[in-house]
């Protein structure tokens, strides 16, 4: 009897020693730790295509039609008169490139270089300067060229590079800003050139022709990619890279934000811009040249181009050479 | 058995006092000479011997046992209630509290990153209440830090999340100050710095601050488990049956023995023992509902309903800096649909609070929030053009004036949930505390009279002997 209680004790002091062990099963628990550990999508690896296609006069457009409609009169029938008819012109462009286009963020406007060139065309089509004639549209980078295949734009600015590949796809414009790659660097920084890159760090956008360019003209700097252009300039100012390598278009900017920079060395490779337009309308692009041949003619590119860029590129540069096909 | 022997006589016969008895009697019994002539295990066997074959023997034998079995009965349901209570006074004081602390550090961190990417995106100058908002968003998170920080205790885990998060918290704000600056001089880089800022705060320390939340909620869950476990009340259970039948066995042999029907001692003791277990069981029981009601109305919403304001915030970050970043980096409206997925009224947490709130009466903000939740979805899908055929978005649709309203409201409905959900866990676990109140006391004391009555009543038996 005394044994069989002093069994019954071990077993049920073992028992509630163990009872703490037992964990509860917790739907609303798991679910909540479940529903927390939700993952974050990680950005994609973009890489530039390595088929590049031959042409001759890659620059080369369509020539402006003799005689230019007068504004706010297009002719019956064109593409023109559809987007005077729909009361607006959809142009897809960037938000985040200072002086070159950029989303204000004290007036809530998109504004710069490439907007009041888009400007100007949207008042030669409508024939008055009212800011409600184009309908802006932020496109990355991937959705510039498809954009304007679908149609779900007019007309694309947006630092688009004149290539070979991509003339097969859409139709250009002639050139209407010609970017060179360019380096910047901390006002005191040694680095002159290309030729003073070796075991330095130069920021670039992962995915850009800017980063290749960089490793085939300076094999020994250590290139450090960001999903974003303007994450270099923050690189830069927190000194985590040495050197940013890429358009001058958007280093002006940068050199704008940051007057402690300076853009040094001659031009790595050439981008000339082109503005981007459906194949459909090959009469639009004939116009939108028309309207760019006037703005040379009458100093409008040059004013836009001293307005946005004056301070901090000098001299202002002539405007872009243009070639003419068909 | 000598059951036929008339004790009353030879008892009476003798006169020595009551309480020296049992060592009186036996002491003569062991001849000192035999001890030398034979094993020297021969006394023990002799007074064992004695107490089995002699009825006052076996008088003590279960007066020993009587007492063995109270003090067995005493340790099991001291034990029982001792883990239990300090299971539900750990949940109560301690472990619900840190975890209360790691959901505000927790939200308030998510809070402040919707909020800054938000105000970067209104335009103009920020509006001095979302400043505000941000300030009093930072301070919530602090005020926690420095809690958990004292309170965290030995997890290593724990102890590492709570160091990233003091090391980067510093920086976050700093990165969020540089953007400020920039943004005040109209700079897109402030935008840069911004998503920077957002980048450190969602991949180095809301991870942290999840470790933490994961920890405590786990700790919580454990004391749930050990506060309500049955197998202390089985234990519990057997432990006075078995009490109570020794003790009743006792008084039956007793009163064959002695052919006295009662002994108001021992009886006594007997009652003294129901009670105690009748007490303890039911104190033991209210404790286990209190505790899971604690759980399932209390803090099972509470991490749901921070769950969901977690998210929501993540969605609204996602929001903004889905326009911040449009024309260069698409992963924002990705994680926004996944945020917006695992929120979702059917099947995702708000449904989770649905199903909560019915069982608390509160459907009324419930349903509340599965409405403003699903205008909140229609503004997101068509200002970051989730659902619109892939359109580009046009510039300067900001994050509208009427989805940051609606996020208000549902920010406001679950934080309003979340106080009446930890007032409800205060309430049942206050509870549960009080249920064991006094237990840790009555126990050992009615224990020990149960013991000291029954000894006393088989002494009066054995008495008669002397």
């Amino acid at each position: 009897m005394r044994r069989a209680t002093a069994t019954a004790l071990i077993i049920a002091l073992s028992a509630t020693m163990l009872d703490g062990c037992g964990s509860s099963s917790d739907q609303a628990q798991r679910m909540t730790l479940a529903a927390l550990g939700t993952p974050s999508p990680s950005p994609p690896r973009t890489s530039a295509s390595s088929v590049t296609p031959r042409c001759t006069n890659v620059t080369a457009s369509l020539r402006p039609p003799a005689v230019m409609p007068a504004p706010g009169a297009m002719a019956a029938g064109s593409f023109m008169a559809a987007i005077k008819k729909r009361g607006y012109l959809t142009a897809g462009v960037d938000q985040n490139t200072f002086l070159f286009a950029y989303f204000n963020p004290l007036d809530a406007h998109v504004e710069g270089f490439e907007i009041d060139i888009l400007r100007q065309i949207a008042s030669a089509i409508f024939g008055n300067n009212n800011p409600n004639d184009i309908h802006f549209a932020a496109v990355t980078t991937a959705e510039r060229i498809p954009a304007v295949q679908q149609g779900s734009v007019d007309i694309v600015a947006d630092a688009v590079t004149i290539t070979c590949q991509r003339r097969q796809q859409v139709d250009f414009s002639t050139v209407y800003y010609g970017a060179q790659q360019k380096l910047l660097v901390p006002s005191n920084s040694s680095i002159g050139s290309d030729k003073d890159l070796a075991g330095k760090r130069v920021c670039a956008t992962i995915g850009s022709t800017s980063i290749q360019t960089l490793r085939s003209v300076a094999p020994r700097a250590i290139p450090v990619g960001v999903q974003q252009r303007t994450d270099c300039l923050v690189r830069l100012q927190q000194g985590s890279v040495d050197a940013i390598t890429s358009d001058d278009s958007i280093l002006l900017g940068f050199k704008a934000q940051d007057p402690y920079t300076k853009i040094v060395g001659g031009s790595m490779a050439s981008e000339p811009y082109g503005i981007a337009i459906s194949k459909a309308h090959p009469d639009f692009v004939r116009f939108v040249n028309g309207v760019l041949a006037q703005m040379r003619a009458d100093g409008a590119w040059q004013a836009i181009y001293a307005h946005w860029l004056g301070n901090v590129a000098s001299p202002i540069p002539a405007p872009p050479q243009v070639q003419y096909v068909g | 058995m000598p059951d036929g022997v008339p004790f009353r006589t030879h008892n009476r016969s003798v006169f020595s006092p009551r309480f020296g008895l049992a060592m009186e009697g036996h002491q003569p019994v062991i001849p000192l000479g035999r001890a030398s002539i034979g094993a020297p295990a021969a006394p023990a066997r002799a007074w064992a011997r004695e107490r089995l074959t002699t009825t006052p023997g076996r008088l003590v034998l279960v007066s020993i046992l009587v007492v063995a079995g109270a003090v067995c009965f005493g340790v099991i349901a001291t034990a029982a209630e001792r883990s239990r209570a300090r299971a539900a006074q750990a949940a109560r004081a301690q472990t619900e509290p840190l975890l209360a602390q790691a959901v505000t550090l927790y939200t308030a961190l998510s809070d402040a990153n919707a909020s800054e990417t938000t105000t970067f995106l209104t335009g103009g100058l920020e509006p001095q209440a979302r400043r505000a908002h941000y300030l009093q968003d930072l301070r919530l998170a602090s005020d926690s830090l420095t809690t958990l920080t004292r309170e965290v205790g030995g997890s290593a885990d724990a102890r590492t999340a709570v160091a990233t998060i003091s090391e980067q918290l510093p920086l976050y704000t700093g990165l969020v100050e540089a953007a400020r600056a920039d943004n005040r001089q109209a700079l897109p880089v402030g935008a840069a710095y911004l998503r920077q800022a957002s980048a450190l705060l969602t991949t180095t320390i809301l991870p942290a601050a999840d470790q933490l939340y994961t920890t405590e909620a786990t700790r919580l869950g454990d004391d749930y488990g050990s506060g309500t476990a049955t197998v202390a009340l089985v234990v519990f259970a057997l432990a006075a049956v078995a009490a109570l039948t020794l003790l009743i066995g006792a008084q039956l042999y007793v009163a064959r023995i002695s052919r006295r029907v009662l002994n108001v001692p021992m009886l006594l003791a007997t009652l003294v023992l129901a009670a105690v277990s009748v007490w303890t069981l039911v104190g033991l029981i209210a404790e286990q509902n209190a505790l899971a009601r604690a759980q399932r109305d209390g803090s099972d919403a509470v991490e749901v309903l921070s769950a969901t304001r977690v998210l929501l915030s993540r969605a609204q970050s996602d929001e903004s800096l889905t326009l911040v970043n449009r024309g260069s980096d698409e992963t924002d409206p990705q994680d926004l649909s996944r945020v917006i997925g695992v929120l979702a009224p059917r099947g995702g947490l708000i449904g989770e609070v649905a199903a909560l709130s019915k069982r608390t009466g509160t459907s009324r903000y419930a349903d509340q929030l599965a409405s403003d939740f699903d205008s909140y979805r229609a503004e997101v899908a068509q200002s970051a053009s989730l659902e619109n055929g892939g359109q580009p978005a046009p510039i300067g649709l900001a994050v509208s004036a009427n989805s940051a309203a609606i996020a208000g409201r549902l920010s406001a409905n679950l934080a309003q949930q979340s106080e009446a959900a930890e007032t409800r866990f205060t309430g049942a676990a206050a509870d549960a505390t009080g249920s064991l109140s006094g237990l840790s006391l009555v126990i050992p004391i009615a224990t020990v009279l149960a013991a000291a009555l029954a000894l006393l009543g088989i002494r009066q038996r054995l008495s008669e002997y002397r």
